[in-house]
């Protein structure tokens, strides 16, 4: 048997290409014996019909080039006619023979049908392989009658001859046919398994990296904490102003989101180069000064890697825009996919203004909002703006969803 | 001090603090005692005490972490919620781990607050749960959303769902806008936008009810199949 290489790319070419190589030996070294028996027969002189004989083994010779250089074994049409020929040479050996000859001298077909039982077994299994071995086994009794000897005629030795044969034929198919469901049963366990150790690897890288994250902001974490004990123990003295304490709580708060990020557990895990929206977003945020944002989205949502970069640049300006001018007292980025787009909010409670866009233009107010369109239209998307004076505002990006895995 | 908070010269609201630091249940008394809209009946320190302490007090409403020794958060909610209907719970969590702050919600919880919320924002909960306004951040609402959205797909008879209404407003919550804010909106009255919210609580509670009839009636066929 061919060894079993685990690439796990063909499922079950290894083992089978084994099996067929083994059936093709034999049937070219039954050949060849075949071929020489029939040689010695002529010599002998024990043909009836040599000439029939030398045609039937020329016919079996195209035959095993034709099935050797085209791998027709493969093809269940092919295999039934190596059927159909080893069926026919039974017969006809009995034919070509002189007549009883078949008792005392060498058997013209030799062992060679068998290679028939062999390549119907390892192409169909355990049931065809016995089915063949059946088909050949009255092929063996009707080779005696074509012989001259027909059943009522043979003696108890004839039979047993006969009973040999048939358990050959048999056992031949079946086994080649156990052989055949051996192999491709441990193929699909083999291909189970690579799927199982390729999901614990991509488990295990992710879980890493989370593990770098978490490493990354608990260093920052210990390292603020540390921070405010320091300073905080100074607050009670006389020299530290309202902006330094401002300063502090703003550094706590900072730590504070991420650790909020980190904790919460990531929903589903992402599709292979995808990236979750949500992640995008908390990173988006995070660090924004001056303007409290939570981060909120509707059950899993994912982004091409290729597009983070470009959503989560819009939607850091937009919030820098709220922080900067809105004097807003919060921010809210929300997000969801809907009917094939995800659609991004970011809103604040501010001032809100009159979204007016030439106006906005005469008085070189666009060039931020420009910015944020230009990211989100590259994208295939689009932005809206809506705002009133008193009322805040809210902008609204959406992102179509592709379904293509590498047009991003 | 106390005239500053108590409207109409209402009595304060009776709190119970239930938090397993020591330092936060201080800081949340100061808080609301402060602000003379409520007085601390009690505190306590896990999920028995607040299971106890509730039924000893009775209070107006039960303030508490999820994150409690002995019982848990969401399991000390369930019990005052079925034991003691009239008493409000309202959840103060540090994390607002996701699907706990839900499961509270689910179970009886009237609404949920973050710690890192300011004390104005606090005190203002509390005085809404007590009003029986649902105190929804606009990070519930999309939990909320995502758990209606996440069964829209599936059938499931007489299962309750959110109507387009219902779902507008939900998503106006998650975006960050206030009752008021909604109500100027989509020109309805704030107590409509809170009946809404109201009944997607209720809705979502149903549907915990629903979850549970499921899961045990699975259960059962799965016996039956043994």
């Amino acid at each position: 048997m061919a060894a079993i290489n685990a690439s796990g790319t063909s499922e079950v070419e290894p083992g089978m290409r084994g099996l067929w190589l083994g059936v093709l030996v034999y049937r070219w070294a039954t050949f060849v014996w075949m071929a020489a028996v029939a040689l010695a027969l002529t010599v002998r002189q024990d043909l009836r019909l040599p000439g029939l004989a030398l045609v039937a083994v020329l016919v079996i010779l195209a035959w095993n080039v034709w099935l050797s250089l085209t791998g027709g074994w493969e093809r269940t049409l092919d295999r039934r006619i190596d059927l159909g020929l080893a069926l026919a040479l039974l017969p006809l050996s009995g034919l070509v023979m002189n007549e009883e000859a078949i008792r005392n001298t060498l058997f013209f077909a030799t062992s060679f049908p068998a290679t028939a039982a062999l390549t119907f077994g390892a192409g169909s299994g355990v049931a065809g392989g016995l089915f063949a071995g059946a088909a050949l086994s009255l092929g063996l009794v009707a080779s005696r009658a074509a012989n001259g000897l027909p059943p009522d005629e043979l003696t108890d030795d004839d039979w047993g001859v006969l009973f040999n044969g048939v358990f050959y034929y048999l056992s031949a198919g079946g086994a080649a046919g156990v052989v055949r469901r051996v192999l491709v049963r441990s193929a699909g366990e083999r291909s189970l398994a690579v799927e199982e150790a390729t999901r614990q690897r991509e488990k295990a890288a992710r879980l890493a990296e989370r593990e770098a994250l978490g490493r990354e902001i608990h260093d920052s974490v210990l390292q603020a904490l540390a921070l405010l004990r320091k300073r905080g123990k100074e607050l009670t003295g006389p020299f530290v102003s309202a902006e330094e304490i401002h300063e502090l709580v703003e550094l706590a708060g900072h730590q504070e989101q991420a650790l909020r990020v980190l904790l919460s557990e990531p929903h589903a895990e992402a599709p292979e180069g995808m990236v979750s929206l949500r992640t995008t977003l908390e990173a988006a945020a995070f660090g924004v000064q001056g303007v409290p944002v939570s981060v909120t989205t509707v059950g899993p949502a994912w982004l091409f890697s290729t597009e983070v970069k470009e959503v989560q640049g819009a939607v850091r300006q937009a919030l820098e825009n709220v922080a900067e001018h809105a004097n807003a007292t919060r921010a809210t980025v929300f997000a969801e996919a809907l009917d094939g787009e995800l659609v991004i909010s970011i809103r604040d409670d501010g001032g809100g203004f009159d979204y007016d866009e030439p106006r906005l233009a005469r008085e070189g107010k666009l060039g931020l909002l420009k910015s944020m369109k230009g990211r989100i239209e590259e994208l295939g998307g689009s932005m809206q703006v809506h705002s009133a004076p008193g009322r805040g505002t809210e902008v609204e990006f959406r992102v179509p969803v592709r379904r293509g895995s590498d047009d991003g | 001090m106390v005239d500053q908070g108590s409207e109409l010269g209402a009595e304060p609201i009776r709190v119970l603090v239930v938090d397993d630091h020591p330092v936060w249940r201080d800081g949340i008394r100061a808080d609301l005692e402060s602000s003379g809209v409520a007085v601390v009946v009690g505190e306590g320190s896990d999920g028995g005490e607040a299971i106890d302490l509730a039924h000893e007090h009775m209070p107006d409403i039960v303030l508490m972490d999820l994150r409690l020794p002995t019982v848990s958060g969401v399991d000390a909610i369930r019990r005052i919620a079925e034991d003691l209907p009239h008493v409000r719970i309202l959840v103060l969590s540090a994390t607002g781990e996701e699907q706990d702050v839900l499961e509270a919600v689910k179970v009886g919880a009237a609404g949920y607050i973050l710690k890192s919320e300011t004390r104005a924002d606090i005190v203002d909960a509390v005085r809404r749960v007590h009003r029986g306004e649902p105190v929804f951040t606009s990070g519930l609402a999309g939990l909320v959303l995502s758990e209606f959205r996440r069964v829209a797909g599936k059938e499931s008879a007489g299962e309750p769902r959110l109507s387009a209404r219902e779902n507008e407003i939900l998503r106006l919550v998650a975006k960050g806008y206030t009752y008021r804010e909604i109500a100027q909106h989509l020109y309805i009255s704030v107590k409509t936008v809170q009946n809404h919210v109201q009944n997607i609580l209720k809705k979502l509670q149903m549907r915990k009810r629903y979850e549970l009839m499921r899961y045990a009636i699975q259960r059962g066929l799965d016996r039956a199949a043994d």
